[in-house]
């Protein structure tokens, strides 16, 4: 039995996940409307009207605006914050962290903090040179990887903020006030819209490109489809926007992943309902880990359940106690859950399961011999540890995470031509190129020994024993019958 | 016929002696302290101390340095008042830092070694800036008036003129010409020395031993 399927108390620990989410609205701000409107903020409308037209007019057309919270309600600090500087009479910070936006929006910043975008940065800080500096330099990583991961913002002694991580939006950006991701990320300054951050373009910015190949997966979807066709009805400024009740044109990423769909909180969670991991060479299932004092964690099922009570490793390396654990069973739950708004149970569950499918056939066909081969190259010491260095890891890294991702994220939102596109790509650098490499690096005998093992014995590539085998592929002169 | 000018009784030639022997010098001392003011006002007075390096570089990069205009502000222009007796007060005021200079050349601090320099350049910084203050910026309104300023950006005049009202030039302005350092209320002195230490390659908590062995 999969460890996923273990189902013990994960029931309750979901509801436990589902509850601590906010209601179908935007949460209501409780904090009483006397603790904002400063009246030292109104000064700064005057002259920012003149020397920064633009951001004001955004500000002027928010629903902070109507609601009377100015300048100074969010960028206030105090005289001993490390980034505090003195602006025009009054202390402030440039940077206005989800700890400074939690002031008011108590739920969302809640829920932010334990959520898999505010591990961005985290979670590659370590392995993030190897790709960017190695490719690149430094100032790739700052331009680049850095502006969606988040930067580690860094305050000089003269009080200003080191150029190289600052400006900065990135989602998982480790604040000077400690606190970690960026809300602007979605909700541009100034005018921190809902619409917008509804949009799948708040997403694309990053969600695009190799690393995560979203945009054309959503665009080339049916759902993306549609949304392209009726984006006029998608009612975006809807208060509140629950599919099915305020909308139904056509799903936003936003709608699955977060959004309120029948008796289902909408969250700001944001991976909360994903099972898989989809990003790593061979995808895993994962627990999630919630933590007594709100922070979270995923867990690949390979590893042991964790017991509620139990003290276990957190993000940040230091020791948490554990809450609740929802198991991927339950996570995959929540986003049909929202499936389930337009399509029949049968249906969905369909869908996921020839989602799964993919990762499956990922795994087995592609993802595990490949690694399985790198390990050996590498404890042999065929293969420097240093990455990048010889070009099967290159191809490898190609293998795995450009095309793999491709292919897995292309069969989760519904794109086949993704799906198509990303596993033609795994299969072509694979017996293309990698197999050839594998022989260039161990030798032609190690380098047989090692496919015969891992990919001549394995039923996904038994079709390379049968080399006799004719097929009439377009462009192929064998195999074709020339009778007709 | 002979006319004599008809002096008081106390004037006697000796009073008329010492009369004209004390205007002369006044006027000589008046004289040279006008001299003395315009030259110890100059860059070259200035920058003959090497721990003014500090601030000579940032300035020489400055605006105020290389104006488009070619009208170039020396360091008096801006820290030392207008009018002789103004003058030579700061620069009486100003002589507590040849005497710390000379000292620190003895027995420490050395403001020559430039580690030094930047370590108590934030205090520097302060004392400038409230010295501006309590002057309400004077020697920038020498040259500069706020109805003139039309800056770059199309609404720099009417800022100047509507929300800068009421202001001083120093209480925007403050981190002009050189080294930038935060304000006073905002500035943190560990964040400072991890700054210097890390320009100049020197170990974590050199900065606070070198400050204590200062005071």
């Amino acid at each position: 039995m999969k460890p996923y399927l273990q189902t013990s108390f994960s029931v309750l620990i979901l509801l436990i996940t589902l509850l601590s989410s906010t209601s179908v609205l935007a949460a209501k701000v409780t904090v009483d409307s006397s603790s904002w409107g400063s009246d030292e903020g109104k000064a700064c409308v005057d002259c920012h009207s003149k020397s920064s037209a633009g951001l004001t007019h955004q500000w002027k057309n928010s629903a902070h605006a109507v609601a009377n919270v100015n300048c100074l309600d969010c960028h206030q600090a105090y005289e001993e914050d490390v980034d505090a500087i003195e602006h025009e009479g009054s202390i402030i910070a440039t940077i206005v962290s989800p700890k400074d936006c939690g002031r008011c929006h108590t739920q969302e910043f809640k829920q932010q903090k334990g959520s898999v975008h505010t591990r961005a940065l985290t979670i590659i800080k370590n392995r993030m040179p190897a790709l960017s500096e190695h490719f690149g330099s430094p100032s790739i990583n700052d331009a680049g990887c850095a502006k969606c991961h988040g930067s580690e913002v860094k305050v000089r002694g003269d009080g200003t903020l080191d150029p190289a991580s600052w400006p900065n939006s990135g989602i998982g950006r480790i604040n000077p006030d400690g606190s970690v991701g960026s809300c602007s990320s979605c909700h541009g300054r100034h005018q921190f819209s809902k619409a917008q951050a509804r949009e799948p373009q708040a997403c694309i910015y990053c969600h695009s490109g190799p690393d995560s190949p979203d945009k054309s997966i959503y665009e080339s979807s049916r759902h993306g489809i549609m949304y392209e066709a009726h984006k006029k009805d998608m009612n975006m400024d809807s208060d509140q926007w629950v599919v099915g009740k305020d909308y139904s044109a056509a799903p936003t990423c936003v709608t699955c992943h977060m959004g309120a769909a029948g008796k289902m909180k909408s969250t700001h969670d944001v991976g909360m309902r994903d099972s898989w991991n989809l990003n790593e060479a061979v995808s895993k299932q994962q627990y999630l880990v919630i933590f007594a004092d709100g922070s979270k964690r995923e867990l690949s099922t390979s590893e042991p359940i964790p017991r509620r009570g139990e003290s276990i490793s957190k993000m940040d390396g230091s020791m948490g106690k554990v809450k609740a654990v929802a198991s991927p069973k339950r996570r995959r739950g929540a986003m049909t859950k929202v499936c389930l708004e337009c399509h029949s149970k049968g249906f969905s569950n369909n869908a996921m399961l020839q989602f799964d499918n993919v990762v499956e056939l990922f795994n087995e066909k592609y993802g595990k011999p490949a690694q399985a081969i790198m390990q050996q190259l590498y404890s042999d010491d065929l293969l420097t540890p240093l990455p990048f260095d010889e070009p099967i890891e290159v191809t490898y890294w190609n293998l795995w995470h450009t095309s793999g991702t491709m292919a897995r994220h292309g069969a989760a939102m519904g794109s086949p031509s993704m799906t198509w596109k990303g596993m033609s790509e795994v299969g072509s650098n694979f017996y293309g190129k990698f197999l050839k490499q594998i022989r260039g690096v161990a030798g032609k005998q190690k380098g047989d020994a090692l496919i015969k093992k891992y990919i001549n014995d394995s039923e996904h590539h038994d079709w390379l024993n049968h080399p006799e085998k004719g097929n009439p592929v377009p462009g192929f002169g064998q195999g074709i019958s020339h009778e007709d | 016929m002979k006319i004599r000018l008809q002096l008081p009784a106390f004037i006697t030639r000796h009073v008329l002696f010492a009369l004209l022997v004390g205007g002369i010098s006044g006027m000589g001392f008046i004289l040279f302290l006008i001299e003395f003011d315009h030259y110890t006002s100059s860059e070259d007075f200035c920058t003959s101390c090497h721990s003014m390096e500090i601030v000579a570089d940032p300035y020489r990069q400055s605006k105020h340095y290389k104006p488009d205009s070619g009208v170039r502000a020396s360091c008096g222009d801006c820290h030392v008042s207008e009018g002789v007796l103004s003058a030579t007060w700061d620069h009486f005021i100003g002589g507590k830092d040849v005497i710390n200079q000379l000292k620190g050349a003895l027995i420490g601090p050395d403001y020559d070694d430039p580690v030094v320099s930047a370590l108590h350049l934030p205090e520097a910084a302060f004392a400038a800036r409230s010295w501006f203050k309590k002057r309400d910026s004077a020697t920038c309104k020498k040259c500069h008036v706020k109805e003139a300023i039309y800056g770059t950006r199309p609404d720099t005049n009417k800022i100047h003129l509507e929300d800068a009202k009421h202001k001083s030039c120093i209480d925007c302005h403050y981190n002009l010409v050189h080294r930038r350092v935060p304000h006073e209320r905002t500035f943190k002195r560990a964040a400072w020395n991890a700054m210097i230490e890390s320009e100049f390659g020197l170990e974590k908590g050199t900065a606070k031993k070198m400050m204590a062995e200062n005071d």
